[in-house]
């Protein structure tokens, strides 16, 4: 595939191209966070940098030159190809029945700016889940199948990141069509498809050599390098399954406070709930003849009522709950799709109020008492 | 094939009282087209849904050349207490069929243990069903053990005369009704096993209960010799979409809905014992 270089002037052009097709969706600053929300060049947040703690985001700008100076926020694709709230058909019932109608799926398909390494993993997960099941979500396939995305290798790994150990980042090996290094002044970009290529060849832009590759790899391994967090992946999913009666889930369950953040902000947390809504009219007039939709939201596993039949919950208790969502992600998962849930983005850690860190306590769990 | 995650309708043809809590309702699918692509496994399950209510996971009850999809359901929820109050006549939503079903080609030709505890019955009547169809041709004992609270609770209580000409049949109650005569047995269903024998190594094993029966009953098979990969049994979680995307029904590292109901017990015996897996 067609690689080549551009100067940082020229993603603007990058961005207009896509805008003749798509509706782009970049990195935009928003109540000082970084979000991801339809945009353009200059919403780019360059310049600004992130710290990030277990419970901690805070962003700064800084004297550089640098575009992708930040991490990426709490959002992922799944905003916008399982967002939060879908409805998946309305219907209309009358005393003899019902009818159903399913909503046509309009509007320009979604060009993604920006997405890291991590996110493209999460998409690949995301895609077992709606795609390769029995029963194939046709509501998430339409707004999947003609997405566009440029990705970025990233030079600031926050500091939550642990993509490398999880052996998804720092830097995209597959899954976009165009991805993006920014070296000093100017910007590697290497095209992952024939779309892709299609794009790079109405820009500006000169043939690479392998100096410049050299420095593609020096970028990754000074990135490779400044990412602190880590976590220990060889004996999962052996490790969560010896200690699912560890004093340790007591522990977490104290400080817990079932927010649901963690699954939230998780780019691969798809868990949700669908019901009817009825409008207020409909409900106070002639209940014979209504109309309504089936909405599908988010849910988290937090939620008290998630495991809950008639007569009894499966998982009553606090310790269970974060129990299940942890071992989802580490053990459960790896048996279900083949891989851990988890793909190091370190959301969960930052977007935790009391700043629960799923790696500490992963070691935490190695602990014998 | 059709969308299994829109339901179609159905219309209830007839209905039935089985307990005083305990319904099976006929439903015939409108929609000619569905109705002739529409083929179940025993076992399965259907999303039954009454708009603007919701939908409850029912197993089929049927047979699969009978003309209507039979559901035995027993009135526990918002759904199921308004199905309870519809008529013939009436449509009812209903997608699917999901799941994975009873591996009746272990049953082909074998020995079979069928072993239900109240309601529970409904998934394994497909079953019963089947084996019954295919009596005359078929080798192997069947032997059905089926437990209820009270005589009055047994469910498909008239059928039982038909499948005693066929199978081996033993009932028992956990209280015997005084103003009714019971000649049956006095207790849990694991005193009925515990009575008779079979061949523990040649025997396929089907269960469908309320998780402490299946898991008492399930330690008496293994200690009477039967191996853990000839015990199947229907398990039974909070079921929201049907199809493996909303993660409402894990039990351990399964899915409920598509990896089951119907589990083979060494595949999920690591999790049966578990508090809130």
């Amino acid at each position: 595939m067609k690689r080549v270089k551009i100067i940082k002037e020229d993603l603007k052009t990058i961005f207009e191209a896509l805008a003749q097709r798509y509706r782009t969706i970049g990195p935009k600053l928003v109540h000082g966070t970084v979000v991801m929300a339809e945009s353009s060049f200059e919403d780019i947040p360059a310049g600004y940098e992130d710290r990030q703690g277990p419970g901690s985001y805070r962003l700064e700008k800084k004297e550089t030159e640098e575009i992708f100076s930040f991490s990426p926020g709490a959002d992922s694709f799944k905003k916008y190809l399982c967002p939060s709230s879908v409805t998946s058909f309305s219907f209309q019932k009358s005393a003899k029945g019902f009818v159903v109608d399913v909503p046509e799926r309009e509007g320009m398909p979604l060009a993604f700016i920006g997405s890291r390494a991590c996110d493209l993993a999460a998409l690949s997960l995301l895609d077992q889940v709606f795609l390769d099941g029995p029963v194939r979500d046709q509501g998430y396939e339409g707004r999947r199948k003609s997405i566009f995305i440029v990705s970025v290798n990233c030079n600031h790994p926050s500091e939550n990141c642990f993509c490398d150990a999880m052996g998804t980042g720092p830097y995209a090996k597959e899954g976009f069509d165009l991805c993006i290094t920014e070296i000093r002044n100017w910007l590697l970009v290497e095209a992952g498809s024939v779309e892709g290529e299609k794009v790079l060849e109405i820009l500006p832009h000169r043939e690479i050599d392998a100096g410049d590759l050299d420095e593609k790899r020096i970028v990754i391994a000074r990135c490779r390098e400044m990412i602190k967090k880590s976590m220990k992946t060889e004996d999962l999913p052996g490790v969560i399954y010896r200690n699912l009666e560890h004093p340790r889930w007591t522990e977490i369950a104290g400080k817990d406070l079932e927010c649901g953040n963690c699954t939230m902000v998780c780019p691969t947390c798809f868990c949700n709930s669908s019901y009817d809504v009825l409008s207020l009219r409909t409900v106070s007039s002639n209940l014979r003849d209504f109309s309504g939709v089936r909405r599908r939201t988010w849910d988290s596993c937090f939620s008290k009522n998630f495991a809950r039949v008639h007569g009894g919950n499966f998982r009553p208790s606090r310790r269970a709950r974060y129990r299940h969502w942890m071992t989802h992600k580490l053990a459960y998962w790896i048996e279900q799709f083949g891989s851990p849930g988890c793909v190091g983005c370190g959301r969960c850690i930052t977007w935790c109020p009391v700043g629960i860190d799923i790696t500490h306590e992963l070691e935490e769990l190695r602990r014998v008492r | 094939m059709y969308d299994r995650s829109i339901p179609f309708g159905a219309t209830i043809k007839w209905m039935k009282k089985e307990t005083r809590d305990t319904w099976t309702y006929a439903l015939r699918i409108n929609d000619r087209e569905i109705k002739k692509s529409y083929c179940f496994q025993p076992g399965q399950f259907n999303m039954l849904s009454l708009p603007g209510i919701g939908e409850a996971a029912i197993s089929i009850s049927s047979h699969a050349a009978d003309h209507d999809l039979l559901h035995t359901l027993k009135v526990a929820g918002d759904v199921t207490t308004a199905i309870s109050k519809m008529r013939a006549g009436d449509v009812i939503g209903v997608r699917g069929p999901f799941g994975r079903g009873w591996p009746m080609e272990e049953a082909d030709n074998k020995n079979v243990i069928i072993i239900a505890g109240g309601v529970g019955i409904a998934p394994l009547r497909s079953v019963m069903r089947h084996l019954a169809a295919r009596h005359r041709d078929r080798s192997g004992k069947v032997m059905i053990y089926y437990g209820a609270k009270t005589p009055k609770d047994i469910v498909y209580r008239d059928e039982f005369p038909r499948y005693r000409d066929m199978f081996s049949v033993f009932l028992a109650v956990d209280k015997a009704d005084p103003e009714e005569y019971w000649k049956g047995e006095v207790g849990l269903v694991t005193r009925l096993l515990a009575k008779t024998s079979f061949d523990p190594l040649g025997t396929t094993v089907f269960i469908c209960g309320p998780e402490v029966m299946m898991r008492a009953t399930i330690s008496d098979l293994l200690i009477r010799g039967v191996p853990g990969e000839k015990i199947y049994l229907s398990m039974e979680r909070h079921m929201n979409c049907g199809m493996g995307i909303c993660g409402h029904c894990f039990f351990g590292p399964k899915f409920v809905c598509k990896d089951g109901p119907v589990f083979r017990y060494a595949d999920i015996a690591d999790f049966l014992g578990l508090r809130e897996v």
